[in-house]
């Protein structure tokens, strides 16, 4: 079995465990922050196709049933007109109660309320222009028609994504500086421990590349292995959370499907978090070693 | 032994020349002063001197442990005054350095203490086992390879610190006390082990209190007396 030599007992030692729990606990704490931006990211992407180039044509419902009937015949008449229209389609009652049920509750409720026409447009393109000639056109003609083009949600929405995507980005680099830190600290509390072995090594003619080799290995290990039990701990969270998110109605949230690079990042963090303790560990302790005569 | 091939090298010049050194600790007062002698190739000294006279002192100068104060100090040829530490780290690879209080690595066994200047001169594994091997056999440690220096004896730590030291067939062994806790008969053999070294070429510089022992080998000593340093011709 592959053993990786070592002139200090650096792998039993007290920041040896120290440096593996805390890199679990952040690989951890990452994944979760990588899974949330990801999902995020699929929700937006998943609401934007929804809605670019749609319309939301609402008609409240007026004085009288004929009154609403006109409107509805008109609008319908002035979209099917158009060229820029795909198609422009009304909401059918039963799939209204289903969208409204999860805030208001029973259909004997919804029964009872005066609900608008809701009118589903589809742009030929999503064309910012052609939307708003539309809106024009319909208000014209029906005044008390309100036009919704997602353009004001959306652009919160995108506002709301790139900011946790700031957040997130945030969040990795606040869990590879304490990683670092971490990494500092406990290989200068291992070089105090070793100082008497490291001057043997030195004086039986040992570089400092070779003493510093020895550390960045051990971190190296630890940074892996310590990623992967933080991986440990993410899979039941994770799975934690998916299901008590699918428990959320349908018409809250819509279903997300994470993707394939989401995963490869994860597998990812334990080898980047090996690699960021080696290269500290490395440079940490030719630092100190330079620093002596 | 096999492994006391002869020294090779161009350089012909002392192995060591000090020139008006000076050393201090902090801010005291210096403990070798204006100190010029030379250790020619493959000589042989003893270091003798009181306690507290200096010899230590000279010797941490010698393995490159400290820098002088002031004054030139030439180890192989090169000047010392500020070389860089993988420079400092090459010479020190032609150094034998036995301490006094042996300073083996307490989690490594004997095998792997005698090994640690062939394995970090990047010597191969099957050459490093050879070596090794024989030279704990050489100094009558073959049973003990697997110990760790804790169930050791005083003299077989001694014994596994002399081997770490010749391994590698340095070019000038510094030695403190070598034959302090060993039998008569460990530390004729250890001699006959240096003196060995000496005919193949390294300079060798023992420092002792044991005056039975320097008179009777034909070497000459340097005699440390209050920080200045005396070239005695040998007792014989």
């Amino acid at each position: 079995m592959f053993k990786i030599r070592a002139d200090f007992p650096l792998r039993g030692d007290t920041s040896s465990r120290f440096v593996f729990g805390l890199v679990a606990i952040l690989v951890f704490m990452a994944a979760l922050s990588v899974t949330a931006q990801s999902y995020l990211n699929s929700l937006m992407d998943t609401w934007n196709r929804s809605v670019t180039g749609t319309l939301s044509i609402q008609i409240p419902a007026g004085s009288g049933t004929g009154d609403l009937d006109e409107a509805r015949s008109l609008v319908l008449e002035l979209l099917h007109e158009r060229e820029d229209v795909q198609s422009a389609s009304i909401i059918p009652a039963d799939e209204m109660n289903a969208l409204l049920r999860p805030w208001l509750g029973s259909d004997d409720v919804i029964a009872d309320l005066p609900l608008p026409v809701l009118i589903d447009v589809e742009l030929v393109s999503a064309n910012d222009a052609a939307a708003e000639e539309i809106s024009e056109v319909i208000r014209s003609r029906v005044p008390t028609a309100i036009i919704e083009d997602h353009r004001v949600w959306l652009n919160r929405i995108v506002g709301l994504a790139e900011g946790m995507n700031m957040v997130a980005l945030a969040a990795v680099i606040l869990v590879l500086g304490a990683l670092g830190l971490i990494v500092v600290f406990a290989t200068r509390s291992s070089l105090t421990e070793y100082t008497q072995a490291i001057d043997v090594l030195h004086i039986v003619g040992a570089r400092d590349s070779y003493v510093a080799g020895q550390f960045s290995r051990r971190s190296l290990v630890q940074g892996v292995l310590g990623g992967f039990a933080g991986l440990v701990l993410y899979v039941p969270a994770a799975t934690l959370i998916a299901l008590l998110a699918s428990r959320i109605e349908e018409g809250m949230l819509p279903k997300v499907v994470l993707p394939l690079q989401l995963w490869g990042i994860l597998l990812a963090l334990p080898f980047i978090m090996g690699l960021l303790s080696m290269i500290t560990a490395n440079i940490t302790v030719r630092h100190i070693l330079s620093q002596k005569n | 032994m096999a492994l006391l091939r002869k020294n090779k090298g161009n350089y012909a010049g002392p192995t060591a020349k000090l020139e008006d050194v000076g050393l201090q600790y902090e801010d005291g007062p210096e403990v070798l002063k204006d100190v010029s002698l030379e250790i020619p190739q493959k000589s042989f000294h003893f270091l003798t001197g009181p306690s507290g006279a200096g010899k230590t002192s000279l010797m941490s100068l010698l393995y490159l442990a400290r820098r002088p104060n002031r004054g030139q100090l030439n180890l192989f040829g090169e000047d010392v005054s500020n070389i860089n530490r993988n420079k400092a780290a090459d010479l020190r690879r032609r150094l034998g350095v036995i301490f006094q209080d042996f300073r083996l690595l307490d989690h490594l066994s004997a095998f792997d203490n005698v090994a640690l200047p062939l394995r970090i001169s990047g010597t191969s594994d099957s050459v490093v086992s050879e070596n090794v091997s024989e030279l704990l056999k050489w100094v009558g440690l073959e049973d003990y390879m697997d110990a760790k220096p804790s169930t050791l004896s005083g003299g077989q730590q001694q014994r596994i610190a002399i081997a770490r030291a010749v391994v590698n067939r340095p070019n000038l062994i510094l030695a403190d006390e070598p034959t302090g806790n060993v039998d008569d008969a460990i530390a004729m053999r250890l001699m006959q082990l240096f003196i060995e070294l000496h005919k193949l070429g390294s300079s060798v510089i023992i420092a002792t209190h044991n005056e039975a022992l320097v008179e009777r080998f034909p070497f000459p000593r340097l005699h440390i007396d209050r920080g200045n340093v005396i070239l005695m011709p040998a007792s014989l």
